[in-house]
């Protein structure tokens, strides 16, 4: 085991690796400090440039974007008031309020520093964790695999959503993509029209860009784009004092708990993580009065846990195949592009790529920490490109990306498409995350079902005599009912208390 | 937003069925102890009808508090048709005259429409971005892009 380590170790600071770091981290600053783009859909744009890379350098390419990502989107939420992305949204409360007090460098590197601190917790607890997790899991047969599929989606369609009905339509959505294309089982060919292109299935790639970076074009052609203001004045003291940081280690803590926590559960995701973060952070702490009127421990505790979150949502993703949230989903999507199958046979079959993996994010958040300490004023800069530079460039990537996957205009004429269906599904209020998951996770859905059925000679019960299986299904089935049943509980309990406080 | 619910369960209701009389038209190839092709259609039909008519039954009976702005403007829908005019016909340009000479002409167009208007900044932009894109793919990350029909 240790000669893997080492043996990864090697691997990932190999120059070509290390360049990809440094280009990710560089990429996920610009995207992340840019209002208005997001980590995933940065994520989509470099993934069709990962197809021809070795898998070690695609994903220090991609980890040091998702790292960097997420600190980027601090830059704009301090110092404009705009989250940059929506895992910064709660860190624009103080840091915004710093900056206007002008200590914009102050909360500048409080959050650079919180994000490093987050991004290392959630490593270790990755690297702690998953290799258990992956342990217990590799003794998982069809039925189970199934479950825990139909557990991920469950959970994704109903968390966090809007609407748990449109969550869950969406995911069917994905699912019924997924039918097209020759069956898994026997290869007779479904829903296919006679058109050759489609034997092969619906690649999740073109969707995935589709969804993510088209209706942010036509969002920006609509002409629905904010102006943006300009940040004017001088920032200076960038690089924070041991003595601050000391006093914020506490409250980063907390947050990188609380990220890493809510990152490990598919479906929650970044800005809950960050809120939830905030609140803990208030109540423990001694300045909690001062919070939202630009206390630091406000900037440290959302910084911390959207980069802890990060780690977290590694662990279901790698140990077994489930996204944490939309990036990891992307992620997963980039290893089996190489041909790597995130699960428990992971572990197993390529431990020195698990251990490379690793070895990456640590190489990747000390990179966004250099980087980025010595680099705030560039990005500051990057605040004014105007998203009418922007937007063509990432229409002309989004077609090229697409054409590259197989050297064909059908994968971009899916890609459109699919972007017009997530702008109509954003604009009416469907996610789009439960139907993206449910593409790349729908082939497994299907095959581990009837796996399962096979093994039972169609008995369905396979599934709840397996208790396991059983578990993960009776939680899919709570988190289904769960949103509905809350309400009408709240409403009966306040009921209760109403009549006991008359009697 | 009850209206357009109403609207699109109507519309998903109506979309399930089409999806139920392509599942019935798939070829039937039963192998011993196996399910066949259309038992996963099946389950997506059923479960999308229902999850259709549950949209339904909750918007009509229970109302709905999500408040979106549903209405298309005559500018989103212009720049959601002159997007997908403009792809369409870039896609087939570039298979004719190759990716080089016809992309800055579309990054020039996507920014006018953007609302780009000046000259100088359009000019440079679309160049050097087509270029940098160019020079990322093919040089290097080697992806091969079309070089064109004519030449």
């Amino acid at each position: 085991m240790n000669g893997q380590v080492f043996a990864a170790l090697v691997d990932v600071v190999q120059i070509q690796n290390i360049f990809a770091s440094i280009f990710g981290v560089i990429f996920g600053l610009f995207i992340g400090s840019t209002p208005g783009l997001t980590i995933s859909l940065g994520m989509v744009l470099l993934l069709p440039l990962t197809f021809k890379l070795p898998a070690v350098t695609a994903i220090c390419l991609l980890l040091g974007l998702y790292a960097s990502g997420m600190t980027g989107g601090s830059i704009s939420a301090i110092l404009l008031n705009i989250p940059g992305t929506p895992s910064a949204s709660a860190t624009a409360i103080d840091g915004y309020e710093m900056a206007k007090k002008g200590r914009a460098g102050q909360a500048l590197g409080i959050a650079v520093v919180s994000s490093f601190f987050g991004g290392i917790f959630g490593l270790t607890c990755l690297v702690l964790v998953a290799p258990i997790i992956a342990k217990v899991a590799l003794k998982f047969g069809a039925p189970e695999l199934f479950a825990l599929v139909l557990l991920g989606l469950t959970l994704i369609c109903s968390f966090g959503q809007r609407s748990v009905i449109k969550g869950l339509i969406s995911g069917v959505f994905g699912l019924i993509v997924m039918t097209v294309g020759l069956d898994p089982m026997m290869g007779t060919p479904r829903f296919t029209f006679g058109v050759v292109d489609l034997q092969a299935g619906i690649s999740f790639l073109p969707a995935m860009i589709g969804l993510f970076a088209i209706p942010q074009i036509l969002v920006g052609i609509a002409g629905n784009v904010p102006i943006i203001a300009e940040y004017k004045s001088k920032i200076t003291g960038v690089l924070p004092k041991i003595k601050d940081i000391a006093k914020l280690t506490k409250t980063m803590i907390v947050g990188s708990l609380v990220g890493t926590g809510i990152g490990a559960i598919p479906g929650a995701g970044g800005p809950i993580a960050v809120f939830l973060s905030y609140d803990y952070a208030r109540k423990i702490s001694k300045n909690s009065s001062k919070f939202g009127k630009g206390e630091p421990e406000g900037v440290a505790a959302p910084e911390s846990a959207n980069n802890a979150v990060a780690g977290g949502a590694l662990i279901p993703m790698l140990t077994l195949g489930i996204p944490g949230d939309p990036i990891t989903a992307i992620l997963l999507g980039a290893l089996m592009i190489q041909g790597l199958i995130p699960g428990p046979l992971l572990f197993q079959q390529t431990p020195q790529f698990v251990y490379s993996v690793f070895w990456a994010f640590l190489v990747a958040n000390i990179m966004n920490l250099c980087i980025t300490l010595s680099t705030i004023k560039l990005w500051v800069r990057v605040l004014k490109v105007p998203e009418r530079i922007l937007l063509p460039i990432i229409a002309t990537f989004c077609v090229v990306g697409t054409y590259a996957l197989k050297n064909t205009f059908f994968d971009t004429g899916i890609m459109f498409c699919f972007g017009l269906v997530g702008y109509f599904m954003k604009k009416y209020g469907f996610p789009i995350v439960p139907m993206l998951l449910a593409i790349i996770l729908g082939p497994n859905l299907e095959e581990h079902l009837r796996m399962s059925l096979i093994i039972s000679q169609g008995d369905p019960t396979i599934f709840i005599t397996h208790p396991i299986s059983l578990i993960f299904i009776i939680i899919s089935i709570f988190s289904f009912i769960s949103p509905f049943i809350t309400p009408a509980m709240k409403t009966k309990l306040k009921n209760i208390c109403k009549i006991g406080i008359g009697n | 937003m009850k209206k357009i619910n109403i609207i699109i369960s109507t519309v998903l209701i109506i979309f399930s069925g089409f999806y139920a009389f392509l599942t019935t038209n798939l070829p039937t190839r039963n192998l011993p102890n196996t399910l066949g092709i259309t038992f996963m259609p099946w389950v997506l039909v059923i479960c999308l009808l229902g999850l259709s008519i549950l949209l339904l039954f909750n918007t009509i009976f229970r109302g709905t508090k999500e408040e979106y702005n549903y209405h298309i403007s005559l500018k989103e829908g212009s720049g959601i048709l002159s997007l997908t005019a403009i792809v369409f016909l870039y896609v087939k340009a570039m298979n004719v005259f190759g990716y080089l000479l016809i992309t800055p002409i579309f990054v020039a167009i996507l920014m006018l429409i953007c609302g780009s208007r000046k000259w100088k900044e359009i000019v440079i932009i679309s160049i050097v971005g087509s270029f940098g894109v160019y020079f990322f793919f093919q040089k290097i990350f080697q992806v091969l892009l079309p070089d064109g029909a004519i030449f």
